[in-house]
């Protein structure tokens, strides 16, 4: 075990490119500093191709930094990655589900792949369908759902192993607004147990609501990270989305 | 992507019930590596004998359209040649203007044969008959078929009245008789059928059950957009990769065995008494050994076809892909095996050395109860080589970041090249944010 940092996710100076057939090398991730603690939602706030996916695929495994160093309770992202997928949730709009499994066997898999053990299992996903209010399609084959229980299978499927560290890509995209209502709430239910949520959007007003710190991401850098108190005050700008503009600006962009 | 670590064993297992329990509830894999296994042989049975009866049927029903010419009046028994053909009943007389015109109707398809009794010059010398047909047509050869037996019974009967007129009893009229004797017993002769037939159908039945589920494994998963979601399960990738590999296995062996299970079956109660009604009492029984060998047989091919069709199918964004990527592997997998079925070729060392040739020869040697053990090690050793090494390689290919995220363009040659020339980077072909 290698303990980096002391925080359930840390990382710094995490680089990576990628080569790009017309524009040669391109700097996706380019030096991304940023702790998440317990209880926190962590949001990283960009436009489309800022580097926001790349960073939460480097911190889920998925993409390999090419510098800098990233951990998920403790655990190296580069050396370890079994513990970090161990100790972490990934849910992205690009993650689907089995389509030919129920609700209740993919939360089956999920919890078992976790580790959870064959007893445990039972309980957790009873436990998860009920407080998802999935019960009356836990048996339905996936393929048969509308897209918003598909979403609350997706996320009682992204923490049924109960990990500490929970990662969310644009968890709302391709949601109608009451959908996306309810995913804000749940995921604002899994920051008051504890959990150290690490989240990118590109949506202002959704940034706004749930994060308790915010980082504007632009072409693979953080440009400014902090409360949106601190943010406002930093700028003397009121909303998030003038806020964001500024940054943006000033970097060149 | 990070370097694969050791495997779990809970978790493959775990991963590997998830596969087969998806599979089972896909209608393409199930009908390929499980149905099709089972219902082949009867059906091609079916249709085999249902074909037969229908032809002989309609062959038999054939009335043969004849222009005869030179049997009227005159010695020989012309006369009586022509009226014992009348009264055959598939045989009708039609006019043509001359023997030449008869074979121009012939080649047209309006006439079935041409029946001449030539001019032989001299009193004492034999008829000469000719049979004009044309083999193109099914008709012609099924009247010069019908025609031939007909004057060839009426030679005999000739010969036999000629015989007793001159005191020569029973057969002496001829100058000898000729006996036939097939010394191979009906059990050799089962299984020499079943070694000409089996081992394409085999190497086909195990390609099959393979084909469907490495795709599936692979490029099905990306369809389904389900692969990340793999890809961040707590699980070490090997794991991923050994179910993957396993299942696509036990699909490959399963076809196979119940491949070999229903031909067993459809020969055995089915193909056998057929045959024994028509006089040839053929056993279809393999030696035990043999039985063993075929089941052996069965997990090598798959263990092999599975890595190598998982090594393919891997780079397909898509099932159509993955279909695309692997059917000239399946080809080239299965077609050689059609030519064993040639007499003569045997397990030699070299082909014991070739994958997939050399099961498919220790496979219908064993059927035939012969087994070259030497030759037979050298394949299991040569077949555990090449499967352990294209198993590393599909271990070394998903470990590929840019594999892993779809953004690699190209199939495993491009791979291959590229490996070669030593680029680590990822080509951004699907770029995250």
């Amino acid at each position: 075990m290698t303990a980096v940092t002391a925080s359930p996710v840390a990382v710094r100076g995490l680089r990576k490119s990628f080569l790009d057939e017309n524009r040669g090398e391109v700097r996706a991730v380019d030096g991304i500093d940023f702790d998440c603690a317990a209880g926190e939602i962590f949001g990283l706030l960009g436009a489309n191709g800022a580097g926001k996916t790349t960073t939460l695929r480097i911190l889920a495994t998925v993409l390999r930094p090419d510098g800098g160093s990233a951990s998920v309770m403790g655990h190296d992202v580069t050396r370890e990655p079994d513990q970090v997928r161990r100790s972490l949730g990934f849910y992205s709009a690009s993650t689907a589900l089995y389509p030919r499994l129920t609700a209740r066997e993919t939360l089956e898999f999920f919890a078992r792949i976790g580790g959870l053990s064959r007893e445990r299992v039972r309980g957790r996903v009873n436990e998860l369908i009920a407080r998802f209010g999935i019960s009356a399609y836990a048996d339905t084959r996936v393929e048969a759902l509308s897209q918003g229980m598909k979403q609350k299978v997706s996320i009682a499927r992204t923490v049924v192993h109960d990990s500490p560290v929970l990662i969310f890509d644009e968890p709302t995209v391709g949601l109608d607004v009451l959908n996306a209502l309810d995913m804000r709430k749940l995921i604002a239910e899994l920051r008051s147990e504890g959990k150290c949520i690490v989240f990118s959007t590109h949506v202002m007003s959704e940034a706004e609501k749930l994060c308790d710190r915010i980082a504007i991401v632009h072409r693979g850098r953080i440009h400014a990270t902090g409360t949106l108190g601190a943010l406002r005050e930093a700028t003397g700008l009121h909303y998030l989305e003038d806020i964001f503009v500024r940054y943006v600006e000033t970097a060149g962009g | 992507m990070n370097r694969p670590s050791g495997i779990d064993w809970r978790a493959v297992g775990v991963l590997y019930a998830r596969e087969t329990r998806l599979a089972l509830r896909d209608r393409t894999i199930v009908v390929n590596s499980i149905l099709i296994p089972v219902v082949l042989y009867p059906f091609l049975l079916w249709v085999t004998f249902t074909g037969i009866t229908f032809v002989r049927g309609q062959t038999s029903d054939l009335t043969a359209r004849v222009a005869a010419f030179g049997l009227e009046g005159g010695l020989e028994g012309r006369p009586a040649l022509r009226k014992e053909l009348e009264t055959d009943p598939h045989v009708s007389f039609v006019t043509a203007s001359s023997p030449t015109a008869g074979a121009v109707d012939v080649r047209s398809g309006s006439l079935d044969a041409v029946l001449e009794v030539l001019p032989s010059g001299r009193a004492e010398a034999a008829l000469q008959v000719r049979l004009t047909w044309a083999r193109s047509k099914e008709r012609s050869t099924a009247a010069r078929e019908r025609l031939t037996t007909f004057l060839d019974r009426v030679r005999e009967r000739a010969l036999k009245r000629e015989g007793a007129s001159r005191g020569m009893d029973g057969p002496a009229w001829t100058l000898f008789t000729l006996e036939v004797r097939n010394v191979a017993t009906g059990r050799e002769m089962g299984r020499f059928v079943l070694g000409l037939l089996l081992p394409l159908l085999f190497v086909v039945m195990v390609s099959m059950g393979c084909f469907y589920t490495a795709i599936d494994a692979t490029a099905g998963e990306r369809e389904r957009s389900t692969w990340e979601t793999l890809m961040t399960v707590a699980a070490p990738r090997s794991s991923i990769v050994v179910a993957k590999y396993l299942y696509v296995l036990s699909f490959g062996f399963l076809a196979g065995v119940l491949n070999l299970a229903a031909m067993a079956l459809t020969m055995k109660s089915v193909t056998a008494p057929l045959l024994a009604r028509f006089g040839a009492g053929l056993d279809f029984t393999v030696p035990t050994a043999g039985v063993l060998v075929l089941l052996a047989g069965a997990l090598v091919l798959a263990a092999f076809l599975a890595a190598a069709m998982m090594l393919f199918a891997v780079f397909a964004k898509t099932f159509k892909e993955g279909q695309a990527m692997l059917t000239p592997f399946y080809m080239l997998a299965t077609l050689p095996v059609g030519f064993l079925a040639v007499p003569g070729i045997e397990l030699t060392t070299p082909l014991a050395l070739v994958p997939v040739v050399n099961v498919s020869l220790v496979v219908r040697e064993a059927i035939m109860g012969v087994f070259r053990w030497p030759q037979i090690a050298i394949a299991a050793v040569s077949s555990a080589l090449v499967i352990a090494g294209s198993l590393r390689l599909v271990v070394r290919v998903l470990s590929a970041e840019e594999v892993v995220t779809g953004a690699f363009a190209g199939g495993l040659v491009a791979f291959l090249r590229k490996l070669l020339r030593g680029r680590s980077r990822p080509v951004s072909g699907k770029r995250a944010s």
